[in-house]
Parts: C-alpha cells; sequence; structure tokens
C-alpha cells in the first residue's frame, strides 16, 4: 500500500492537519443530526479523508465494509429510456459515486439514486429508520441542470438521507446549493504542517530524515499533501539514504509540458504548432484532463515570459479554458490558446528588437 | 407530339387548376391540337396577363377576357390529351423517350465503340464454342447509372440472335403486403434466398429448354442485372459463396451487370460489399469489362437525333445544357430532353416568373437558357470529401479583387480577402455530403500544412475558428435529445464556421503544390485515451486503500506518475495493479479495425 493511503488517519481524532475541522464535526455528529454538507478545497488538503472518517464516526467500522459496483441505471427521461453506467462504492449506510462520470446524462443519475436509498433505507438496532449518507464527488462538474435537480431532490428527500458533497471550487457549485449545506472549507495545508506529517510518516517508517528535505518537498508540493507523501515516497525508492540537496523526482507529465512550454518559446510558426500539438497528444492519451494541461502549460509560460505580456496570456488563457468547457474536443482550444500565445509572443519579439 | 407530351407532364398546380375550372366552362373553346406550341409570345404575355389578372380581377374587363381566352387555352391542351389517352389507352403514346429510343442496334448504342466491341467479341465467343472447358463464362459489366450496361447486352443479344434469359430483382415485399401473404399461407422468402435458388437451378440444369418451346437451337445469355442487396456480413458471405460457384461451373454465359455508386459514398456498407462482389467474381474467374460514363458529345448526338425524330428544334445551347447537366447519363439525359421539350415555355417562364411579374414587358429571349436550367434537369454534381477538403485547404482565390464593395460598406485592410475562386462553401459542402464534425476534425489536421510558414497569426485565427465551430457541435450534442431542426441548423452553421473560418483565416497560403491530406490523429488519441481511461477507471481503488473512490484526475496526474517511479517496489505490493500503456502507446493498436484506415493516405493534387 502507498505511504498516502497507510499513513491516511481512518476516525476524526486522529486526524492531525485539519483538527479543528474535525473536532468541530465531530461534536456536530455526536450531539445532534447532521446538515448536508459541503466539503471545498483545494486538491490534496484532505477533504475526502475528513468525509471518511466523519462516516465512520457515524456508522462505525462497518462503514469500512464496502462494496463496488458497477450499476446500471435505467431511468425513464420522457421520450425515451436512457441507460447510464456507474461505478459505485457503498457500505449498508453509505453510498459513494461521481456523477459527473455520466457526462451530460448526469441529472437522471443524481436524482434516480437518490430515490433509490430513499426506498430501501436501513433500520438501526433501536428499530427507528436511520439516515443513510451519500457522498457525491466532483460535484463542482456537475452540469447546471444536474444541479439543479440535485436541489430538487436535496429538499425532497432530506429527511431519508445526508448528501456530503465534495468539490474543489465551490465558486462553480450553484447558489442554490450551497445554501442548503453547511459549507466546510478545507484550506490547503501549510509547509509546516505538511513537514509535520512528514516527519510523522518517517518516523513510522524508520528512516533518517536530514535536516530541510522534508521542507524541500513541501515546498515542491504546492501545498498538497497527497503530492508532497507521494514524492517523499519516491525519493526513498530512487535513494536512500537521503541526502539534504536530493533532487526530488518531478511528476513526469508536468516535465512534459515544461518542455513543450520552452518549444514554443523557442519558435513561433505553424511548424512548431503541430509538433507541440503532437505532444498534446501524447498527454491527452495518457488522461491528464485538458483543464490541468492548460493551466499549467500557462504556469509554465508565465515563468519565462516578461512581465508586460503577462496580464494578455493570462486572459487568453482564461478565456480559451472557457471555450474549452463549452466544447468537446479540448485539444482544438489548447492548439488556439498555444496559437495566440505564439502569435502575441512573436510579435512582442518582433517590436523589441526588430 | 403535343399530344404525347402532355401524358407525361407533371401536372403543376396551375394546369390542374385551369383544367378544374374551364371543365365546368363547357368545353366551347375549340383550338386545334396542331397549335399548341403555342407561339411563345403569347403564352408569355398572356401568362404575365393573368399573374396581374389574379391580382386585380375586377379591375379591367379586357384582361379578364384576356384571362379567359388564357384558361381555355391552357385548358384546350389538357382536355385534348384527355381525350386521346382516354380514347386510345393501350396505344403507344405512353411511352417513355428512354423506351422508345431504345437502342435497337449496335451503332445507336452511345456506349464507346471499344467497349461495345469487348462485350460482343466476349460473347461471340462464348457462343461459338458453347461448352467450353476452360468454365470462364461469366462477364462482369461495371458502371455507373444510365451509361447504357443492360441495353448493350439487350442490343448484343439481339444483334447474335441469342435469346435474352433475364434475372430482375424481385420487387420487395412490403409489410402489409406480408401480413397478406401469411393469412394465405404463403411464407415469406427472402430475395436473397430466391436469388439462390435461382442461381442454383441455372448452374445444375442450365436453362431449361421447355421455356422456350419454339425454337430450342437459338443460343441462350443469361443476364442478372443488379444482385440482391446483401445486409450484414453473413449475407454477403453467402452472396458470394453462391456467386463464387456459380462463375466456376455455368455453361450459360452469363452477363451480370453491377452499378457503380461512385466513389463519394464509400463509407456506406453496401458500398463496399459491392465492391467485396466484384473482387471476388474476379477471383473466381469471371471477366469485367467497366463502362465509363458517357461522353457529352455522344449524349449531345442522341439528344439531335431525337429531337429531330421528335421535330423539336432545340437551340444548341439548350442541348449542350442538358447534356453536361446529366454527367454522363445517357437516361437522364433522355428524360430531362423530353421534360424540356413538354413545354418549353412554361418551364422556363416558372423558373424566371417571379422575376417577371416585377419585371414589366422584358422579355427573356427564348433561345437564351439561364443559369437555373442546369439546376433543374442536372443530377446533383457530387464530389468526394477529399476532394471539398482540397478546395478549402487551398483555398484558391482570384488574383484581381474583383469584388466592389459600396462605398458605406468597406472593410478594413487586414479583413479584406479576395474573391474566392470556388463556389460558395456551404454549397461544396451538401455536395461532399460533409457532416461538421469530420470536416472539422479533417481541417483541424491538415490546414497546418497549407500555411506560410511564417503565419502565426493566421495559425492562430484558423483555430480558433476551428474552437467555434467545435463549441456550436457540443451545444448540438447537448441538444440532441430535443430538437431535431435545431440540431440541424447547428450543423450545417457549425460546419459553415468551420470552413469559412479556415479560408477567412489562412490569409497566406502556400502556392499551391502536392500535398497528402491525413486523416485526423485526433481520432486514433480519443481511441486509446478512452482506453486508458477505462483501464485507469479500474486502478481508482488505488487510493485510499479501497474504500472510496479517488478522483479521476487525481489519479491520473498524480498515483500513476508516482506508481511509474516506484515501479516494482509498489506493484509488488498490490498485484493487480496494470502498469499503465506508457507514453508511446501504439496508437494502430487501438483503431487498426477502424474501417476508414484505408482513406488515410488518400492523397490529392492540387485543384
Amino acid at each position: 500500500m502507498l505511504w498516502v493511503d497507510k499513513y491516511r488517519p481512518k476516525t476524526l481524532d486522529q486526524i492531525t492537519v485539519h483538527e479543528d475541522v474535525a473536532q468541530n464535526l465531530k461534536k456536530l455528529v455526536t450531539e445532534q443530526d447532521c446538515p448536508h454538507l459541503l466539503f471545498f478545497g483545494p486538491s490534496g488538503s484532505g477533504k475526502k479523508t475528513l468525509v471518511m472518517a466523519l462516516i465512520r464516526q457515524m456508522f462505525g467500522a462497518s462503514a469500512e465494509k464496502v462494496k463496488v459496483e458497477n450499476k446500471t441505471w435505467k431511468v425513464d427521461a420522457g421520450t425515451r429510456n436512457v441507460e447510464i453506467e456507474l461505478t459505485t462504492i457503498s457500505s449498508t449506510n453509505h453510498v459513494e459515486l461521481t456523477p459527473s462520470d455520466a457526462g451530460f446524462q448526469d441529472r437522471y443519475i443524481v436524482q434516480e439514486i437518490i430515490k433509490d436509498m430513499a426506498k430501501n433505507r436501513p433500520i438501526d438496532s433501536k428499530g427507528k429508520r436511520g439516515h443513510k449518507v451519500l457522498v457525491l464527488n466532483d460535484v463542482d462538474k456537475l452540469s447546471r441542470e444536474a444541479q439543479h435537480s440535485l436541489r430538487r431532490t436535496m429538499e425532497k428527500y432530506s429527511s431519508y438521507c445526508r448528501l456530503i458533497l465534495c468539490c474543489n471550487s465551490s465558486s462553480r457549485v450553484t447558489e442554490a446549493i450551497r445554501s442548503r449545506c453547511l459549507n466546510v472549507r478545507i484550506n490547503g495545508p501549510t509547509d509546516d504542517e505538511i513537514v509535520k506529517v512528514l516527519e510523522f510518516i518517517g518516523k513510522k517508517e524508520g528512516l533518517q530524515l536530514p535536516s530541510g528535505f522534508a521542507s524541500r518537498i513541501a515546498e515542491k508540493s504546492n501545498r498538497s499533501l497527497r503530492r508532497a507523501i507521494l514524492s517523499f515516497e519516491t525519493c526513498r525508492v530512487q535513494q536512500y539514504p537521503f541526502v539534504s540537496n536530493q533532487a526530488i523526482p518531478p511528476m513526469d507529465w508536468e516535465e512534459y509540458i515544461s518542455e513543450i512550454a520552452s518549444d514554443i518559446m523557442k519558435e513561433q510558426s505553424p511548424k512548431r504548432l503541430y509538433q507541440v500539438r503532437g505532444k498534446l497528444y501524447e498527454l491527452l492519451v495518457n488522461c491528464i484532463p485538458p483543464e490541468i494541461i492548460l493551466k499549467r502549460l500557462l504556469y509554465e509560460l508565465l515563468k519565462k515570459l516578461d512581465a508586460e505580456l503577462k496580464h494578455e496570456v493570462c486572459h487568453w488563457a482564461a478565456y480559451y479554458e472557457h471555450r474549452m468547457r463549452l466544447g468537446q474536443k479540448s485539444i482544438f482550444h489548447i492548439e488556439a490558446f498555444v496559437a495566440k500565445f505564439m502569435s502575441i509572443y512573436k510579435s512582442f519579439l518582433i517590436s523589441t528588437f526588430g | 407530339m403535343t399530344k404525347k407530351e402532355n401524358n407525361l407532364v407533371v401536372l403543376s398546380s396551375d394546369e390542374e387548376y385551369c383544367g378544374g375550372r374551364s371543365s365546368s366552362s363547357k368545353r366551347r373553346y375549340r383550338k386545334t391540337k396542331s397549335q399548341s406550341p403555342l407561339p411563345r409570345k403569347s403564352t408569355r404575355q398572356a401568362k404575365k396577363a393573368r399573374l396581374l389578372g389574379s391580382r386585380s380581377c375586377l379591375h379591367k374587363d379586357s384582361r379578364n377576357v384576356d384571362e379567359f381566352n388564357l384558361f381555355c387555352e391552357d385548358f384546350d391542351q389538357v382536355f385534348s390529351t384527355f381525350k386521346v389517352s382516354a380514347g386510345s389507352g393501350g396505344m403507344c403514346r405512353n411511352e417513355l423517350w428512354i423506351d422508345k429510343y431504345k437502342p435497337h442496334s449496335l451503332e445507336e448504342l452511345a456506349v464507346h465503340k471499344k467497349k461495345v466491341d469487348e462485350v460482343k467479341v466476349w460473347f461471340e465467343d462464348r457462343l461459338r464454342t458453347p461448352k467450353d472447358a476452360n468454365g470462364n463464362n461469366v462477364l462482369v459489366i461495371t458502371g455507373p447509372s444510365g451509361v447504357g450496361k443492360s441495353a448493350t447486352v439487350h442490343v448484343i443479344a439481339s444483334h447474335l440472335g441469342a435469346k435474352l434469359c433475364e434475372w430482375d430483382t424481385p420487387t420487395p415485399v412490403i409489410w402489409q403486403e406480408h401480413l397478406h401473404n401469411l393469412s394465405l399461407g404463403i411464407q415469406y422468402t427472402s430475395k436473397l434466398d430466391e436469388f439462390e435458388n435461382f442461381i442454383g437451378r441455372m448452374r445444375k440444369y442450365g436453362v431449361i429448354p421447355s421455356c422456350f418451346p419454339n425454337d430450342s437451337k437459338q443460343p441462350i445469355i443469361l443476364l442478372i442485372d443488379e444482385l440482391p442487396l446483401t445486409n450484414g456480413k453473413a449475407a454477403l458471405k453467402r452472396l458470394q459463396n453462391c456467386l463464387h460457384l456459380y462463375v466456376q461451373s455455368t455453361q450459360v454465359p452469363t452477363a451480370i451487370v453491377i452499378t457503380d455508386c461512385g466513389k463519394v459514398e464509400r463509407t456506406d456498407l453496401t458500398v463496399q460489399y459491392l465492391e467485396e462482389i466484384q473482387l471476388c467474381l474476379e477471383n473466381a474467374g469471371a471477366c469485367k469489362v467497366a463502362f465509363n460514363p458517357i461522353t457529352n458529345n455522344s449524349i449531345k448526338k442522341i439528344i439531335s437525333r431525337i429531337c429531330c425524330q421528335e421535330q423539336y428544334s432545340l437551340a444548341v445551347e439548350q442541348i449542350d445544357a442538358i447534356a453536361k447537366s446529366s454527367g454522363g447519363d445517357v437516361r437522364h439525359a433522355i428524360m430531362s430532353l423530353q421534360l424540356f421539350c413538354l413545354k418549353p415555355s412554361q418551364i422556363c417562364s416558372s423558373s424566371s416568373s417571379a422575376l417577371e411579374s416585377s419585371k414589366e414587358n422584358e422579355e427573356v429571349p427564348p433561345t437564351v437558357v439561364d443559369d437555373r436550367f442546369s439546376f433543374q434537369f442536372g443530377r446533383d454534381e457530387s464530389l468526394s470529401l477529399f476532394h471539398a477538403l482540397g478546395k478549402f485547404l487551398h483555398n484558391k482565390r482570384h488574383t484581381s479583387n474583383e469584388l466592389v464593395l459600396d462605398g458605406e460598406f468597406s472593410v478594413k485592410e487586414n479583413l479584406s480577402r479576395r474573391p474566392l475562386n470556388m463556389d460558395p462553401p456551404e454549397k461544396v459542402l451538401s455536395q461532399a455530403h460533409g457532416q461538421a464534425r469530420p470536416i472539422a476534425d479533417f481541417l483541424h489536421e491538415n490546414v497546418i500544412d497549407f500555411m506560410n510558414e511564417e503565419a502565426v497569426d493566421d495559425a492562430w485565427v484558423v483555430a480558433s475558428y476551428l474552437g467555434d465551430a467545435d463549441t456550436l457541435l457540443s451545444s448540438y450534442e447537448r441538444m440532441l435529445a430535443r430538437h431535431n431542426d435545431a440540431e440541424n441548423i447547428l450543423h450545417l452553421a457549425a460546419a459553415s464556421v468551420a470552413v469559412r473560418g479556415v479560408l477567412f483565416g489562412n490569409s497566406h497560403p502556400l502556392s499551391s503544390r502536392w500535398h497528402a491530406i491525413r486523416r485526423p490523429k485526433l481520432w486514433q488519441i480519443e481511441g486509446s485515451s478512452l482506453l486508458n481511461k477505462r483501464e485507469m477507471v479500474k486502478q481508482r481503488f488505488i487510493a485510499y486503500g479501497g474504500i472510496s473512490l479517488a478522483d479521476f484526475s487525481v489519479v491520473a496526474t498524480e498515483y500513476i506518475p508516482a506508481l511509474k517511479w516506484l515501479g516494482s517496489s509498489a506493484s509488488g505490493d498490490r498485484e493487480n495493479l496494470p502498469v499503465l500503456s506508457d507514453e508511446n502507446t501504439d496508437f494502430d493498436l487501438v483503431n487498426s479495425g477502424n474501417g476508414e484506415s484505408h482513406t488515410s493516405d488518400e492523397e490529392i493534387e492540387d485543384w
């Protein structure tokens, strides 16, 4: 098992990074009925860890006995029947799923699954009807329609189940949903916190950590705890005992994108654009999400860019990111951004150096 | 002459109306039939009068009279037709010119002489030594529709004095008929079964002489006109087998006529099947003669011959136009000729009546064939997708700026382009049956090759427009369930945006040279990316120790690379982790089965 999972805190009490949040949640669950929850925060900040610990707090160890199901839902969508396949993880008391996997049919999923859950509610030991918990991942990736129907179902079935929503950015969740949930913001852990966690793991694994090494990993991790632990483990595999100035292996795709960025800076021509396209294809084949590619590419380009161009380039990146969400084939839009950048940069070079 | 023509007219509503009206008016008007190819001028004016008259009926008496006269003329023609056709129903007036002027001798055939000879010699050989040991008794004749494939066989057969025995494709059974048959206890047999039976019989027994009791010494030629349609691989296999056997064993000289559907609809499965069948027949040892579309000149000759016999005088331009618009299809040419000869005045005027009603007293000289003429009669030209793409990518423009704009509307220097040296892009698209999505993909893949080295700005404009097209198309997909019409419009709009974007954006196209058009790599990428994604979905459970779903992008961007670094040590822990295929995924693996792969290397020259 990877260290990330091996040393993941299982209960709310074990949680160290967001201790205050964890304690509050514990109080909330033990003292009274829990409202719908919306966790939001950057990736690698510990949302899922909190959610899982919370579920365990609610239902005890039985929450860890899960089964993975590939369910097919038959939904009657007015004029025709839609079949949607989706992977769910469920225990007796909770179901977890990622509705955005269903693509543009996501709005059916939310309704249907909640109805389904409402039908067979678990009965607890005292004969009282309990609540089921539904964990929805990536709520921010849900379409508008799906979010709307989610809002309706939340109201309609609130006596049957509790929703726990997870997302990266609350700004893409509609106001209506946000106001119906208890919003819990999970910040990315600070570098110090990350260092503490890494030292904890190092102690458990019996590793010698040279001074400054953990903080270098933390710095590189971009405040993502998962990232930090993963690269900590890769460092361990690459070279042990650690040296304080040991190279921290970057993610391969990040390296690749920085290569693309320097390609773009070196030459601006349709031919080069074509080469860049080939490289982008390779990233896409490996399922790197296009939004992340675009973001990373912008980051790499900005590093090398003259200050006066930064604003304009950012503007176009945002523009094409938006177009990409509207469109379907991300490569068209990423490429359009690259072409635009080339065009801006080239005219800048001509005007400065003649 | 005129009696006959009227029989065929698809009665225009106009005429029907007149007929209905005037029949109530006691049939007083007696104009001789011979007069009916009316002097053009009078019809013209009368017609105009009617147009005006219908608007202002009460307005002038004389007009009304005029109008009435006109009604009666029209009526007279129609009426005479009715009478004639009713009176002498069985006579040859119902005949279409295609039937009437069917070639009866080798000389009359419009097919190229060489081809005819080829076929003739072949048949002569077979008939001279009927029990030929080499077993090669089948001739496959291919060619586009209406070039006289069947006609050639017919003529040759009669020329050689042979009895022609035909297999005609049976008419399909419609559902109601089938129900009816069922109630009568008649089982349905598929057309393929029937064909197989027939072929089997022919193979084993030859043509049974008792069919032709009067003259059994006459040699026999079998003509199979159009093979039955096959649906699905299994049926195709059956048909191939049965034909193969037949080719190898038959004793009867046989001509199999297959119509090419042209290269345009290559994606169509049935076309592929036809090609496979042709191949199979050739492999079995059948001879093949391919007919070409008939040349304009031969068509013109035929048209003028028919005109001569029907005593019509058509202007050279008109004959030209008909020949040109037929696209090498004699049957079509004759049909349009017949339609055209019906009442030249009416057809021309109906196409321009809208114009005329606004323009007073301006006569269109009857000899001038307007452009729309070819539209009305012509077969639609079709283009291959590659041809169309070539046009768009090469971006040919007129050298001089012919487009004169009004003073009030001027375009900035950098936005103006010289006029296109081609049909409007939308028209080209429709001729190529271009679907928006593949068109956009193809353009995206190839347009960079056609750009000037320096023109990054152009690249941006083009990429941006293609992005727009993509956006339009994706909203199309979301609406899919709801609006059918909206979908079409969006589709058209997207294709137009993509194409015009490319034409506009590529403002410094390379001077035309020879280029290969690539198949979009994007399709491969999507395929393999989907495959990898599925792999990855399985790996989701590596995170969180399997008790929770990991975010997909997290798996892709963090776990997988980390696992790559960790290599064997990590996967040793959990053996069930298949290591994801590397960056250099072999794309061919994914899409090798794709039917369209053979088009990828198709090359275009510049037009």
